[in-house]
């Protein structure tokens, strides 16, 4: 399993997704910042003290970060097939259920890079901007919100890319579902039952981004735990060399 | 140029993809359906729900985006096929090439709106939220035409972007933060991006801008103007420096 990691991670040193998804975090942060400095009746968002560092969270999640989490997942499973690796992978010979196991720990864990990125963007804002404001324990609180996000993110969309890789069709499918699904999130929280079932808003009333109470908060977990199961299921079957 | 766009139409055929994209015309009207279901259905004005249902969301992020992925798909397949070459042994000129997928992108977001009107219709009134009014539904198509010319002029910096790039992953990229910008910037002020000054342009009475001063419009085709002639530009040297 380690070769395999360290594989998928040379992999994707060779593919510009990596450093354009950081450039991506970067942008982000730098347009929210923006936004920010709106002046409305002579106040300004960025002026309130933790006002960015819990703005970049839902606004990253809902607009960009899953379409770039399914992107890589589904690129990173379904370009030994559209590449023709796949048949040099096989006579080595690759365990293929292991191989995709190790893509979506890299995916998982590249997940958790971007948003711990964006936790050091924002941090460094606040710190700039209300530094007197800023404690250990609040700092240790949005890191966790944050840690939370990225593995509520990996989990929500974890079905999108599991299915996309299934059914052997382009990736470009899973960055329109994952877009849409992400973005349709704005619309779940109008309700509380849509907001607690719905993978994207499940991932804040987790996070701490939504007040909930605890029983609504076990729900989300579980929402989030069955996409989860939902994906492992799906890839447990899935098989590179099968006929289309 | 008309011959190279009958041309593009054709290359579309292979591409099941594309029409399947088009579902996503259908977002926007049913999250306006779901929208008023929860907030109350009493007494909805038609231009309220079609607001929502073609002209929100839809300009903001799902069309721009949709485009944004469709110039992507459109110009990486011949560049990894290495089409080009042949393309340019014919020859077709840089700008042709450039210009011939900008039609289809304009005809395709036109169709987008145009299909996203259609369910907004059938979706309120099928519904019962809202009554069957001419003058609405004639004003929604309208303005559904409008927004389907002006966000395929303001995605130029994208298809810009698919044309000067080689691989799809800076496109796709550039697509969502371009978005993501138009989003965000429109606080600060609604003619510095292209799809926030088509937003002036389509509601010049709800966007941001006619809530300080009122709206204007020629400021905004400016602002699309200007980044549409720089993606150009920009589009017009990369290709030339292409072998």
């Amino acid at each position: 399993m380690k070769i395999l990691l360290l594989t998928e991670c040379m992999k994707l040193r060779r593919s510009k997704i990596v450093w354009i998804s950081v450039a991506a975090a970067f942008l982000i942060s730098a347009i929210v910042f923006l936004g920010g400095t709106a002046e409305n009746d002579s106040i300004r968002l960025i002026d309130s003290a933790g006002w960015y560092m819990s703005v970049v969270q839902p606004m990253s999640t809902m607009f960009v970060i899953p379409a770039v989490i399914a992107l890589l997942g589904s690129y990173m499973i379904c370009r030994e097939e559209q590449e023709d690796t796949i048949k040099s992978l096989r006579l080595i010979p690759i365990n293929e259920t292991k191989m995709t196991a190790a893509k979506m720990i890299i995916t998982f864990a590249f997940c958790i890079l971007i948003y711990l990125l964006l936790f050091v963007i924002t941090l460094t804002a606040e710190a700039i901007l209300h530094v007197q404001d800023l404690s250990v324990s609040i700092a240790a609180g949005y890191l966790t919100a944050y840690i939370i996000d990225a593995a509520g993110v990996f989990l929500a969309v974890s079905p999108v890319i599991a299915l996309v890789s299934y059914m052997k069709k382009s990736y470009w499918i899973s960055l329109v579902i994952a877009e849409i699904y992400s973005f349709a999130g704005l619309f779940m929280s109008m309700s509380n039952t849509l907001k607690t079932l719905y993978p994207i808003t499940a991932i804040f009333g987790v996070s701490g981004y939504y007040e909930t109470s605890a029983v609504s908060k076990t729900e989300s977990i579980a929402v989030l735990l069955v996409c989860g199961c939902l994906s492992f299921v799906i890839l447990k079957g899935l098989k590179f060399h099968e006929d289309r | 140029m008309l011959k190279l766009i009958h041309t593009e139409f054709l290359k579309l055929r292979r591409r099941k993809f594309i029409f399947i994209m088009m579902l996503a015309a259908l977002v926007m009207p049913f999250f306006a359906l779901l929208y008023f279901r929860y907030f109350g259905h009493e007494g909805i004005e038609p231009m309220q729900f079609y607001r929502i249902s073609a002209f929100g969301y839809t300009l903001w992020i799902v069309l721009p985006f949709i485009l944004g992925i469709l110039s992507t798909v459109i110009m990486y397949d011949e560049n990894r096929n290495d089409m080009l070459k042949q393309l340019w042994i014919v020859p077709v000129s840089k700008m042709g090439y450039f210009f011939s997928k900008f039609f289809i992108v304009l005809i395709y977001s036109v169709c987008f709106m145009l299909i996203t009107a259609v369910f907004s219709v059938a979706f309120s009134v099928l519904s019962g939220y809202v009554s069957f009014d001419f003058n609405s539904v004639l004003l929604l198509f309208g303005r559904s035409l409008q927004t389907g010319v002006l966000v395929a002029f303001a995605v130029l910096p994208v298809v810009a972007a698919a044309a000067m790039s080689k691989g799809y992953i800076l496109p796709v990229f550039a697509a969502l933060i371009y978005n993501f910008l138009g989003f965000f910037t429109a606080s600060l002020n609604m003619y510095l991006h292209p799809l926030s000054s088509t937003a002036v342009i389509i509601m010049p009475d709800t966007s941001a801008a006619s809530q300080t001063e009122p709206a204007n419009i020629p400021l905004a085709l400016l602002c699309i103007g200007v980044w549409g002639t720089a993606s150009v530009l920009t589009a017009y040297t990369a290709l030339k420096k292409r072998k």
